[in-house]
């Protein structure tokens, strides 16, 4: 440990950023945590590399400038262009049929991926897939206690159409995602909040303190691409493709395609590529058998069901970004069969996690613990004990609640690895007890019949069935997952689940500023939720793209974003 | 007095010729060819697990082992014998086509008498609505239909079923019209016979005929129709082991080399409906002889 | 003949006007939450009920319906739900994709099986027709989407010998284009073989069973001379007759392959439309596929009339 070095940061550092480098030097969080949230936090590169560097040598300093290189390396935002820019080039890319391609009002990963080539975030994705880096924000600072960020921009940006990008034009953006009510963004700004203070620099002043409020403004909020001060909440790209992206709309067909190329005035640089050609899909099958026909290089999203041939593919770079991706088996609480404790406990022992992470996602998965922290947030506590299969508890623990089998219908929707998901819940519960009966409907029945009717309205989703599964799409934070599905009367509440020791251990979450609160609280919510299981969630899954090995420098978000700026092609 | 001992008569030779027809048929190879297939299709549906070699539901093997002795046509993607799923498989389809088939010629036929018998008016009226369902892509409308109403067996059933009741009804309305121009059925009107009377006891047992052909013919369709549907997601919903449903399931994974939990349901299907084509053939040419 | 094209042409828009009540029948036959469909479960219900409101969807059925037939006669049916685009656009390029398929389908298809029934029937019931009715049996009994995905594995895949993707590049040459769309074409081909060969083998048989080809044959004509001069056209009228009526039926099998090779025809763009309920988009569809079965049936009853006299006098009534 070089404490010179360390106290020089030390000194730079606002409170929220000394309280991560401390829990960083202190081994109360890994490398890969500390880079993330410094990151989050807006510490400049120059100072996470000195964090590690100091931390990671002796005060001889000697190994000082490897450790710093890797560092930066990791954390390296995705602008730089390649080293050794290959001899243009073009790539075929297979992407879902984009529903809209509106940047406010898209709801879809198809619209997400077309529409983040030409327009970009304030904070983009780095290139290792599941955190943020600088993008037309070059740096954001938080005041102390998280209630006003700072985003200075990045100067000389240029509009396709060469006007100037400037704080005027995120003020807009801001203002017509308040009005769309962007779901991410809902009470967290008004369309007060952001603020331009000069041409480059933006400061937002939330309506409450947010630690994580960077990722509300990324990659990881798709609506919030920044978009011309003068466009309008409908106008679609191919009406108005003038982005400030590396890509430039050549055209758009809404069923067949669209095609972009170079936009040789791009801040980041020249690109590898010249141009980049979607072609659009309505099903993962058909991307799969096109890639493997040779008439696609690149597949925006697949699934472990219909892809598994690429897996297993010489010449395919899968490129597996791990994601907080998951399903939540609910169980209701308040009525039915599965309102003791133990029955619910009982039915997560049955589960067999590593056999479902082996035959639905050919171990492409995170274990799941009951409770909705994925392993891959910062302030993830690995502390609770996994739980493990156990059929000898299981039995004892029904028998204990007096009911040592269960007969019961589990509801599922028709989605991915969904209905075989329940399959293997079928069997492996039947061990312990259970004799659950699936149902598969298709997902808008489901959704509506199932799992959160619109009757009763109060409170939210009582009219849900006793035994489900339900679907949860990447999120940067786990709040979603918190405040809807668990909290009490959350508005995706299907479990009824209503604890006060919860609901307060959330409230810590919420307020907590500083990593160790952050942790902390979680370590709560994590323990208390997987002691009631109100949910048993088995696993977490990543997100899959894939290329031909001809290509690198593609990465991927979780959220059907692909980049290709420093992408390029090898003879 | 007359009268009746020549529709006694006329009725006991009507057996005569539906018994001499029955052994004509049992003589045809196809007819014996397809249902033995469906015989073969019926018990493996009814006997069901008794007979699996393996629990189609709950024994996972390793997923995807190519066809070996122990798994005669291999595991699936989640490493279920797909001998036995495909055993089994016949069960929902086995249901669901043969009621759909009934109603649709149940129904088409009282609605191809009526349009047959009547002519006129009430003809051209159900002419125009029979025409407009016809023009009406059955698998289209079967799936805005179950997209609309969700998925269950009995609404495939209902849906199929009211889909082919106008092209039964066109069927039998064309063999009516030929009927009711025949001398027994003017001189059933003049004996002063009701209109219902003339339609049950005269005309129907004489287009029995093709009503049985037009039975099985939709009965294939049935399958089809029911195989497609679930193939494109709107027919039998998992967890069910339907062939129509494991070819959705699997058939992105023929390109990887993993050919047999798609060919083997597949094959079924085409099993399925080439027996009951079989059938139709031999009944179709036994009731034109 | 110009009473009866006006006859057919009053009678096909009573037809159209019946579509059109049964597919608004079945849009309208269960509380429906159009905004709710729109806009996912995830959205919140203010958003929804407004969505409502602006689409009208929350008006009595009867002005619903009103609005919908005049949708029929202005041809005009909206945006679609999901895009927001205009709907007719939509299914005019679809369709004429879903067209060109199928041209290409029948144009494989049509002369061979036109050769194998016309040989089967003059060979009835020995082993050459045995299996040519069989295989025509058998290749037709297979739904559409089997025989499409074992064309894709075997000829796409393993032999690398056509493109598995249907679309075309944009600007594609017409040999381009061929090669692209060959096995799509082929699937529909395998399956319409059946139909058509089976067709004019029966009317092959019923024209060499009537009295004028035993008259014919007794004047002693070749066998050649009695083919071309009196069975073909009439063989042919039976077989011209399925291939109007079966124009539905096609589109039906079209969904499943367009599926399997992503060929964004009519199939694709219903499945898509049928999958998140725009209404929309499924009406002006319907009622385009009813038109053109419309006037697939008419073109085939004027080649028939052509064809045969008898049946242009009949028809004449």
């Amino acid at each position: 440990m070089d404490y010179s070095r360390l106290d020089r940061v030390r000194r730079s550092a606002t409170p929220l950023e000394l309280d991560l480098v401390e829990a960083f030097a202190q081994g109360r969080i890994t490398r890969r945590q500390f880079i993330q949230r410094g990151t989050v936090l807006g510490l400049s590169l120059a100072s996470i590399s000195a964090v590690i560097a100091a931390c990671s040598s002796t005060p001889s300093a000697s190994t000082a400038p490897s450790a710093a290189a890797s560092a930066s390396a990791e954390a390296s935002a995705g602008a730089s262009s390649s080293t050794a820019p290959a001899a243009g080039g073009s790539i075929r890319v297979a992407i879902q049929k984009p529903v809209k391609v509106d940047p406010i009002q898209m709801q879809d990963l198809g619209g997400y991926g077309i529409v983040a080539q030409s327009f970009e975030f304030l904070c983009t994705l780095d290139k290792n897939g599941s955190d943020i880096a600088p993008g037309l924000a070059e740096k954001w600072t938080p005041n102390d206690t998280g209630s006003v960020w700072t985003f200075n921009l990045r100067k000389g940006v240029k509009w396709q159409d060469g006007s100037d990008f400037t704080a005027d034009d995120v003020v807009a953006t801001m203002g017509r995602l308040v009005a769309a009510g962007n779901s991410g963004l809902k009470g967290i700004i008004d369309e007060k909040s952001a603020v331009a203070t000069d041409p480059n620099t933006v400061t937002f002043n939330l309506l409450s303190p947010n630690g994580n409020f960077p990722y509300l403004v990324s990659v990881f909020n798709a609506q919030t691409v920044i978009t011309p001060k003068d466009y309008t909440t409908g106008t679609t790209l191919d009406a108005k493709p003038n982005g400030t992206g590396a890509w430039k709309l050549d055209s758009f067909n809404p069923t067949t395609g669209a095609t972009f190329s170079r936009n040789p005035t791009w801040w980041g640089g020249q690109t590898p590529l010249d141009s980049v050609e979607f072609v659009f899909f309505d099903a993962t099958g058909p991307m799969v058998t096109a890639y493997q026909g040779g008439q696609v290089d690149c597949i925006v999203q697949f699934d472990v069901l219909s892809g598994e041939a690429l897996l297993s593919d010489a010449n395919t770079n899968v490129i597996a970004t791990r994601a907080a991706l998951h399903r939540q088996i609910w169980m209701r609480v308040d009525t039915g069969q599965f309102t003791k404790k133990e029955v619910r406990q009982a039915l997560a022992l049955s589960l067999d996690r590593p056999a479902m992470i082996e035959q639905l996602f050919k171990g492409k998965a995170d274990l799941g613990n009951d409770h909705v922290i994925a392993p891959i947030y910062p302030y993830f506590d690995d502390s609770v004990p996994q739980r493990t299969r156990d059929i000898a508890k299981a039995k004892s623990l029904l028998a204990a609640a007096g009911t040592p089998t269960i007969s019961a219908k589990l509801h599922a929707g028709q989605l991915l690895e969904i209905p075989d998901l329940a399959t293997l819940i079928k069997s492996q519960a039947a061990e312990a007890g259970f004799n659950l009966e699936v149902a598969v409907e298709s997902l808008d029945t489901f959704y509506g019949a199932q799992w959160c009717p619109e009757t009763p309205k109060d409170p939210p989703c009582s009219g849900a069935a006793e035994l489900g599964i339900v679907d949860y799409g990447h999120r940067a934070t786990p709040d979603v997952y918190l405040n809807a599905a668990l909290k009490s009367k959350g508005i995706w509440n299907s479990s009824q689940y209503n604890s006060p020791e919860f609901d307060a251990a959330f409230g810590e979450f919420q307020a907590a500023i500083g990593v160790d609160a952050q942790k902390a609280a979680c370590k709560k919510i994590e323990t208390i939720l997987n002691e009631d299981v109100p949910i048993a969630l088995p696993y977490w899954y990543n997100y899959l793209a894939g290329s031909a090995k001809k290509y690198s420098g593609i990465y991927s978000s979780a959220l059907g974003q692909m980049f290709f700026s420093a992408a390029s092609q090898s003879a | 007095m007359a009268a009746t001992t020549t529709a006694v008569d006329i009725r006991s030779e009507r057996a005569k010729a539906r018994r001499e027809s029955r052994a004509v048929l049992f003589r045809k190879p196809g007819f014996i060819i397809g249902l033995a297939i469906l015989a073969m299709w019926a018990v493996f549906a009814v006997a069901g697990q008794a007979i699996t070699p393996y629990d189609p539901f709950n024994d996972f093997a390793k997923g995807h082992l190519p066809p070996n002795p122990e798994h005669l046509f291999g595991t699936d993607r989640l490493g279920r014998d797909v001998l036995s799923r495909v055993m089994i498989g016949a069960r929902d389809v086995l249901i669901v086509a043969p009621l759909a088939a009934i109603l649709g010629v149940t129904a088409g036929s009282l609605l191809g008498l009526i349009m047959g018998y009547y002519r006129g008016i009430v003809d051209d009226l159900v002419s125009r609505v029979v025409e407009a369902f016809l023009s009406l892509p059955v698998i289209l409308v079967a799936l805005l239909t179950l997209v609309v109403l969700g998925s269950s067996t009995l609404v495939v059933v209902l849906v199929v079923g009211i889909l082919f009741t106008p092209i039964v009804a066109r069927t039998v309305r064309a063999a009516v019209q030929t009927e009711r121009q025949l001398d027994y059925v003017t001189a059933a009107k003049l004996r002063g016979e009701s209109g219902l009377y003339i339609m049950a006891r005269e005309i129907f047992p004489n287009v029995l005929g093709p009503i049985v052909v037009e039975l099985t013919v939709r009965f294939g369709y049935a399958i089809f129709t029911v195989a497609t549907l679930s193939f494109l997601g709107v027919g039998i919903q998992p967890p069910s082991p339907d062939w129509g449903l494991s070819v959705s399931e699997e058939y992105t994974n023929m390109i990887s080399g993993k050919w047999w939990p798609t060919l083997f349901p597949a094959l079924a299907i085409a099993s399925c409906v080439v027996a009951i084509n079989l059938i139709a053939d031999a009944l179709q040419s036994v009731s034109s002889e | 003949m110009i009473r009866w094209l006006l006859r057919r042409l009053v009678l096909s828009l009573i037809t159209l006007w019946l579509l059109a009540t049964i597919v608004f029948v079945i849009a309208n036959v269960l509380p429906n939450d159009v905004g709710r469909t729109i806009l996912g479960p995830f959205a919140p219900q203010e958003s929804v009920d407004a969505l409502n409101a602006k689409l009208g969807t929350d008006d009595p059925l009867p002005e619903q319906y009103v609005r919908a037939l005049r949708n029929l006669v202005t041809f005009d049916f909206g945006n679609s739900f999901q895009s927001g685009r205009p709907v007719i656009p939509l299914i005019v390029a679809a369709i004429g994709r879903s067209g060109l398929l199928a041209a290409y389908a029948l144009l494989l298809t049509i002369p061979i099986a036109i050769a194998a029934g016309l040989f089967a029937g003059r060979r009835r019931d020995r082993p050459a027709d045995r299996a040519i009715v069989l295989a025509g049996l058998t290749l037709s009994s297979i739904p559409e989407f089997v025989i499409g995905t074992f064309l894709v594995v075997v000829v796409g895949v393993q032999l690398r010998l056509l493109p598995v993707l249907a679309t075309p590049p944009p600007n594609a040459s017409i040999v381009d284009l061929a090669r692209f769309l060959a096995m799509p074409a082929l699937a529909m081909a395998i399956v319409y073989f059946g139909y058509i060969a089976r067709m004019t083998r029966a009317g092959t048989i019923e024209v060499l069973e009537s009295d004028y080809i035993r008259t014919a044959t007794m004047k002693g004509l070749t066998t050649g001379q009695t083919m071309r001069r009196h069975v073909l056209r009439n063989a042919l009228v039976p077989t011209v007759a399925v291939i109007g009526v079966q124009i539905g039926y096609l589109f039906g099998g079209i969904i499943g392959v367009e599926k399997i090779f992503n060929y964004n025809g009519m199939g694709q763009l219903m499945l898509f439309a049928a999958q998140r309920k725009d209404i929309p988009v499924l009406t002006a569809g319907v009622i385009v596929i009813g038109i053109v079965y419309m006037a697939a049936t008419l073109a085939a009853d004027l080649i028939i009339a052509w064809m045969n006299p008898r049946a242009r006098a009949e028809s004449g009534r």
